[in-house]
């Protein structure tokens, strides 16, 4: 713990330095998208991570975050710094009747519930039409002018972007590093290590389950919000498919489950990934991007961020 | 009153009856023996009462207040904890973090829970050991690790599941004095137990039951004397 505080800020001073060094807009569009991983890779390591809860259906909660956002701006013309937040308050609220019908199953059950709630979600996407506008989409053609400290804000600059995923990753992490730490948090271990025994001693565990699942929600549907605006187009293959349920997966499992920098590091890795494979190989990019996955997960299932900490704690001991 | 009253239990799986109209009491700070053979419904006792089964039928009560239906992690705020059969520890934890996990029941502040964790751990025999992982301890240890599980949530009413189960005699006496300091500490014990002579020794009363249904219930010495426990156990040409 008391290394992790310089670890932080120094983290936080690089997030601020970047766009100052650079004036790469691909570069800082690849941040970008890092930044915006991280918080979905955050998102869902609190509960598959630490509860040990493996949902296949977080797009669900990112496509509510997501479309609400949009659907605030371009009819009540409520601004993004509004509208994210409250995407992530629409997740939380929506995560509710969900937690309650999955968390009646265990394991690969509860798996297989979350999977089928995200294909209704995005069923209902598709069909609700008056509200969703179907398979149609929205698109947002322009931001709102906001002046920031006497400043016009460039919308078609990178730097606005960048700011706000970089403060919503400092959140999702912050939020990661609280639940580690908290009664919460422990909680979660036990639930993941054996639920009976957890209910046995006093836990409950569907309570924290819940409440657990409405946190991992809330961060997803910010980072459906984020996507909205920085994309400015939602429809529900975008929004609500199950590839970007499984990238929040990979994202955590390749970083480190249970670990409070994981999310971080498997959003670097596999952003930095896809984008060079992309680069050099036209067709058949996803071979080897999921050439990478396998190799991680079979000689480091305990992910890239997990193994540094072990391999650390191993030299620090031999000392 | 009884600290525990059990009146008409029943629950089936499926046609099978695994516990009918069963009913006991256990008084405050005795040693209650559960004994019978396989399958007599023995562990399904100890899941009706602390909600991890549901009854069909019956009553449970703790100090004349009904706990059915609750949830197991309600029950145990009650006061009723219990150990498991086949252990579960959570595995990948120290023995000091798993007992902390129970004593947050009772001590909200990471360091209160802590510090009565290791207490407890002392209690138990495995002060030595706080920092070793669950997984890793012997057989022995864990039994004892679960019984500071159980402990560290500070309940009135202890239910123990084979504590002494694959234990070797030396061992079955270490349990078996533990059993003893739990009670003197004030925590009323009910064991179910297939290792006889240590439950005849160390119970003021036991409950046979066969089949679901309780056959015989009084001082050891006497039960074991008693036609249909000796049928239930050795067959009926026996008796």
């Amino acid at each position: 713990m008391t290394r992790a505080l310089p670890a932080a800020l120094l983290g936080v001073v690089v997030l601020a330095a970047i766009p100052l060094a650079t004036r790469n807009s691909f570069f800082l569009h690849v941040c970008i998208l890092v930044l915006m991983w991280t918080v979905l890779g955050a998102a869902w390591n609190v509960l598959g991570g630490f509860a040990g809860q493996v949902s296949f259906g977080h797009a669900a909660l990112f496509a509510v975050g997501a479309y609400t956002t949009i659907i605030l701006y371009l009819k009540c013309g409520l601004a993004p710094w509004w509208g994210i937040p409250l995407g992530g308050v629409a997740a939380a609220l929506v995560s509710f009747p969900i937690g309650i019908l999955c968390f009646r199953l265990r394991g690969p059950y509860f798996s297989l519930a979350t999977l089928a709630v995200a294909e209704i979600i995005k069923l209902v996407a598709l069909n609700w039409e008056s509200v969703t506008a179907g398979s149609v989409g929205y698109l947002i053609t322009s931001l709102p002018p906001v002046r920031l400290f006497g400043l016009n804000v460039n919308w078609e600059s990178k730097t606005p972007f960048y700011t706000a995923a970089g403060a919503l990753a400092v959140v999702a992490l912050l939020a990661t590093g609280w639940l580690r730490g908290s009664r919460l948090g422990a909680y979660l271990v036990a639930i993941r290590e054996n639920e009976d025994a957890a209910e046995a001693v006093g836990i409950d565990t569907v309570r924290a389950k819940v409440v657990t699942l409405a946190l991992s929600a809330f961060l997803a549907g910010m980072g459906g919000g984020f996507y909205a605006f920085y994309f400015r187009y939602v429809d529900p293959d975008a929004v609500a498919g199950i590839s970007l349920s499984m990238e929040m997966v990979f994202i955590a499992v390749v970083g480190g489950l249970g670990t409070v920098a994981g999310p971080l590091i498997g959003a670097v890795f596999l952003t930095a990934v896809a984008e060079v494979v992309r680069g050099r190989f036209q067709t058949g990019h996803l071979i080897f991007y999921g050439l990478f996955m396998m190799l991680v997960i079979r000689f480091m299932p305990e992910g890239i961020w997990g193994r540094a900490r072990r391999l650390t704690a191993r030299a620090a001991a031999g000392e | 009153m009884a600290l525990l009253e059990v009146q008409g239990l029943t629950r089936h799986f499926g046609g099978v009856s695994a516990v009918s109209d069963l009913s006991f009491s256990v008084n405050e700070g005795e040693i209650l023996g559960l004994i019978g053979p396989n399958g007599s419904g023995k562990t399904t006792v100890f899941n009706l009462v602390t909600g991890f089964l549901r009854p069909l039928a019956g009553a449970i009560r703790l100090d004349g207040q009904s706990v059915v239906g609750m949830r197991p992690h309600a029950v145990a705020r009650r006061g009723i904890a219990r150990t498991f059969q086949i252990v579960k520890p959570f595995p990948g934890l120290s023995a000091l973090e798993n007992v902390t996990l129970a004593a947050f029941l009772r001590h909200p502040a990471r360091r209160d829970a802590e510090a009565a964790a290791a207490l407890v751990l002392g209690r138990v025999g495995l002060g030595e050991r706080l920092n070793e992982i669950a997984s890793r301890l012997t057989l022995m240890d864990q039994k004892r690790l679960e019984m500071a599980k159980a402990l560290a949530t500070t309940p009135r009413l202890l239910l123990l599941d084979e504590p002494m189960g694959g234990l070797n005699a030396t061992e079955v006496d270490n349990a078996s004095e533990l059993v003893h300091r739990i009670r003197a500490s004030g925590v009323t014990v009910v064991l179910v137990e297939h290792v006889m002579k240590a439950i005849m020794k160390i119970s003021d009363r036991v409950v046979v039951m066969n089949q679901g249904e309780k056959i015989a219930e009084g001082r050891p010495e006497r039960v074991v004397e008693e036609p249909a426990v000796l049928a239930a156990y050795f067959g009926k040409h026996v008796a």
